[in-house]
């Protein structure tokens, strides 16, 4: 190494021309020559290692001897394009990858550069090369393992997409089961009301009977009794029963039917929508001393009924849940910077407020918090939540006990994609 | 009004025995004092109107009512009123079809094969009874044509 560096105090020196035979013999990079018959002629021992020949053995040979038979016609027409042309160097294998033969017969990618030059009026093509077998090993691990991932995340989506049609197809089967049920259990319902009643008439009768002058006092005083406490208490809790048991039956039929009904989709304007819903409150708002205020509301995309049960159960809520002890406010109105493409809707109270053990199960059906406030069949928030699920929205809320609570829902903007736009 | 010298009669096809007990004492309770027949599925309602099976020696000269439950085993509600509404004899027969459900796919399917009315069976006994009320006053303003094309009308 000495040679190349220049000598203390003195101009720059080139290194001697055995200086350069030794750099190009010592290179880790195989470099050889070919003269105009492509026979090589220079072969170092970066060739000797990358194709496992000894110089002595390739001197003098036809350069064929290092290129697999299939590329040799290729390789002979490049070679002489490139020996006639104006170029006098470059990469090869721009356009597809070099391959070189070892002596014992294996082939190898290789990077390539090429040059040429005449010294002493003969003219030399020069290759420098590399065996990249490894890089290409390496790049073909990474494709095959982008490929893996690529296929392995279309089968995963393909599996959510199948549990999501799954999950659709149970929802429905639930929804068409819970149908049927409630539907089966209006028929003994009917029975047992009506045969209650039939009772009821039938000891009207009985005592209208024990008022017969006929019937010895102490005996009419004792059946009064029964008849007047015993048997109308007893036909009071069932007739209570009934009425309860009704009413949850009703409102399973109306949750299940809200899975099932078509919605219209259309551009809504919220505002006349809560403005009637407001109106047919009115009794029950006076009654509890509320005031319901409403703000503007931005349009949405979904069917107006579903957005009245929407907005009818939520204010119907805040209403029932209002705190006796102080007058009421209901606030409806709108939340700007939310879901992205959404319309983000508000109620809130400044009711009793929900407990914080109770607010994970708020929207499963039958859950009534204040049974003692208001009646109803705890099937509202899970109705609201249904419906929104099927317009493609969602609603959550904040909730303070003894300050009131804040639902927020969100109903889509505008059309989404791959639904129809309703307009036809 | 019902044509003269054939008495109205009311076919009450209903599979739940305690809802046709409460419709019949409804009814007397209500005033209708017409002979009722019950029959507890499809088939056996279709055999009475069609004068066949079980009814092949019914009594010819009546006018009927038809109180129809839809779900009841062999031949559903809707079913008999298919057949019913879909033959020129029996065509014209009123049909109140009785429920325990008022599910609009089915009020709307009841509507659109020609019945007269559609009840949902209350639950409450009040609307109930005012349901039979009020059937008790169709009863009374309804033109009834002869079943079988009697050629009396």
């Amino acid at each position: 190494m000495t040679t190349m560096t220049p000598s203390q105090g003195g101009p720059a020196q080139p290194p001697s021309p055995q200086a350069l035979a030794r750099l190009v013999d010592l290179a880790e990079d195989a470099i050889l020559s070919v003269d105009e018959d492509q026979r090589i002629v220079l072969f170092n021992r970066g060739a000797e290692r990358t194709f496992g020949y000894v110089a002595d053995e390739v001197l003098g040979q036809p350069l064929d001897l290092l290129i697999p038979v299939r590329f040799l016609a290729v390789h002979h027409q490049h070679l002489r394009a490139f020996a006639a042309g104006p170029v006098d160097a470059r990469v090869m294998g721009e356009r597809r990858p070099v391959h070189g033969r070892r002596k014992d017969g294996t082939e190898f990618p290789a990077d390539v550069t090429i040059s040429k030059f005449h010294d002493g009026g003969r003219l030399f093509l020069n290759a420098i090369l590399r065996d990249v077998t490894e890089r290409v090993r390496a790049e073909g691990a990474i494709r095959s393992l982008n490929q893996e991932l690529e296929a392995r995340v279309k089968a995963r989506t393909a599996e959510l997409e199948e549990a999501n049609r799954q999950l659709a197809r149970k929802n429905e089967e639930n929804e068409a089961f819970v149908y049927s049920v409630s539907h089966d259990l209006r028929a003994p319902l009917v029975n047992l009301e009506g045969f209650g009643k039939e009772l009821s008439l039938a000891c009207q009768d009985v005592k209208r009977l024990l008022t017969d002058p006929a019937m010895p006092p102490g005996l009419r005083v004792e059946a009064e009794a029964i008849f007047g406490r015993d048997v109308a208490e007893s036909m009071t809790f069932i007739h209570a029963a009934v009425g309860r048991l009704s009413v949850i039956i009703d409102g399973l039929l109306r949750l299940s039917r809200a899975g099932r009904v078509q919605y219209d989709p259309k551009p809504v304007d919220p505002g006349p929508i809560v403005d009637r819903v407001v109106q047919s409150l009115r009794l029950t708002a006076e009654a509890k001393r509320a005031a319901v205020t409403v703000g503007p509301l931005p349009a949405a995309w979904a069917d107006p009924r579903a957005v009245e049960q929407v907005f009818a159960n939520l204010i119907g809520n805040a209403l029932n849940y209002l705190a006796p002890d102080r007058p009421g406010r209901v606030e409806v109105g709108a939340v700007a910077g939310g879901d992205p493409g959404a319309s983000t809707y508000f109620v809130r109270d400044n009711g009793v407020g929900i407990p914080e053990a109770y607010r994970g199960q708020l929207f499963q059906a039958f859950r009534r918090l204040h049974a003692g406030l208001a009646p109803g069949e705890g099937m509202g928030l899970a109705l609201v939540r249904r419906v929104l699920d099927r317009l493609g929205g969602r609603i959550w809320f904040e909730s303070a006990e003894g300050a009131g609570t804040t639902f927020y829902f969100t109903l889509p903007a505008g059309p989404t994609a791959g639904e129809p736009t309703g307009a036809s | 009004m019902s044509p003269p010298g054939k008495p109205l009669m009311i076919l009450l096809a209903e599979d739940d025995d305690g809802h046709a007990t409460l419709i019949r004492r409804n009814l007397t309770r209500a005033g209708v004092a017409n002979e009722v027949v019950h029959v507890k599925d499809g088939e056996q309602a279709l055999d009475y109107l069609f004068r066949r099976g079980a009814f092949a020696d019914r009594p010819k000269d009546v006018n009927i009512l038809l109180l129809l439950d839809i779900n009841m085993p062999l031949v559903s509600g809707v079913d008999v009123l298919r057949i019913l509404k879909g033959n020129p004899a029996t065509a014209r027969t009123p049909v109140l079809m009785l429920t325990t459900t008022d599910d609009p796919r089915d009020v709307e399917t009841c509507y659109g094969l020609g019945c007269s009315v559609y009840i949902a069976k209350p639950v409450q006994y009040e609307s109930f009874v005012e349901a039979v009320r009020r059937l008790g006053m169709f009863l009374e303003i309804i033109q009834v044509p002869p079943v079988n094309g009697g050629g009396a009308v």
